[in-house]
């Protein structure tokens, strides 16, 4: 399935709404629909915030499928990437107080593979159902 | 998401339902900086009700703590779900917040 839609953050929760009602067959317990929730909100919002700087123009694609009881969810800003590698870690002491930073993070501890591509525009995630 | 406030024993208790994300933490900061502007000593934030935090509230949360602490004032947070007790493991943040299990005995030892 594909979703595709503006920069804006309120459009966030029809997609993580959408995702998690194609896995209603899974009956999965709150604490798993809580993880994915949380990590497609915040990819999505990084793509809109920080991969399409806000611009209503452009758009956020998000592309779920099911497969081998796994969800696998890839979010696609406009922008021009990043490097996944260079975020600094949000845990350390000089970044804990920081308000921002914890988002990328917490994907990759929720979900149980992450990985962007070269250019670091496009994430993908996965999860075990089961 | 409304933050409900009263006081007792001198302790100031946010009452907060629902979810604190990146739509609601707005609203949720000016209550918090009202709060802050005012200099309030001790409050404490019940969080039985909260059934989503995202890292826009788990950041707002951060906020508060640090501009309360910055004139010597004291944050409790009391009764997360386990799931929303686990972001704080996830990120560290147990380490910064005093988080206790049970609403009376955080206001009563809040001296």
């Amino acid at each position: 399935m594909i979703i595709k839609i503006p920069s804006d953050i309120r459009r966030m929760r029809e997609v993580s709404l959408k995702i998690l009602g194609s896995l209603k067959s899974y009956d999965l317990d709150n604490d798993r629909m809580f993880d994915i929730r949380l990590a497609v909100e915040e990819a999505v919002r990084n793509a809109i915030i920080h991969g399409n700087e806000s611009d209503k123009a452009k758009s956020v694609t998000i592309t779920y499928w099911i497969e081998d009881d796994k969800i696998n969810v890839v979010v696609e800003d406009e922008g021009k990437g990043f490097d996944p590698l260079g975020l600094p870690d949000p845990t350390a002491n000089d970044n804990i107080m920081k308000n921002s930073g914890r988002g990328v993070y917490l994907v990759k501890k929720l979900m149980d593979e992450v990985e962007f591509n070269a250019i670091g525009n496009k994430l993908k995630m996965t999860k075990k159902l089961k | 998401m409304p933050v409900r406030t009263e006081t007792k024993s001198g302790v100031t208790v946010c009452r907060m339902d629902g979810e604190i994300d990146i739509n609601s933490s707005p609203d949720i900061k000016k209550v918090f900086d009202k709060l802050i502007t005012q200099k309030t000593p001790k409050i404490v934030i019940i969080l039985s009700n909260v059934t989503y935090v995202d890292s826009s509230g788990l950041a707002t949360l951060v906020e508060v703590l640090k501009n309360m602490r910055s004139y010597g004032g004291r944050l409790r947070l009391v009764n997360p779900s386990s799931k929303i007790r686990s972001l704080f493991e996830i990120t560290k943040l147990e380490k910064l917040f005093d988080i206790m299990s049970n609403e009376e005995e955080a206001v009563s030892t809040f001296s």
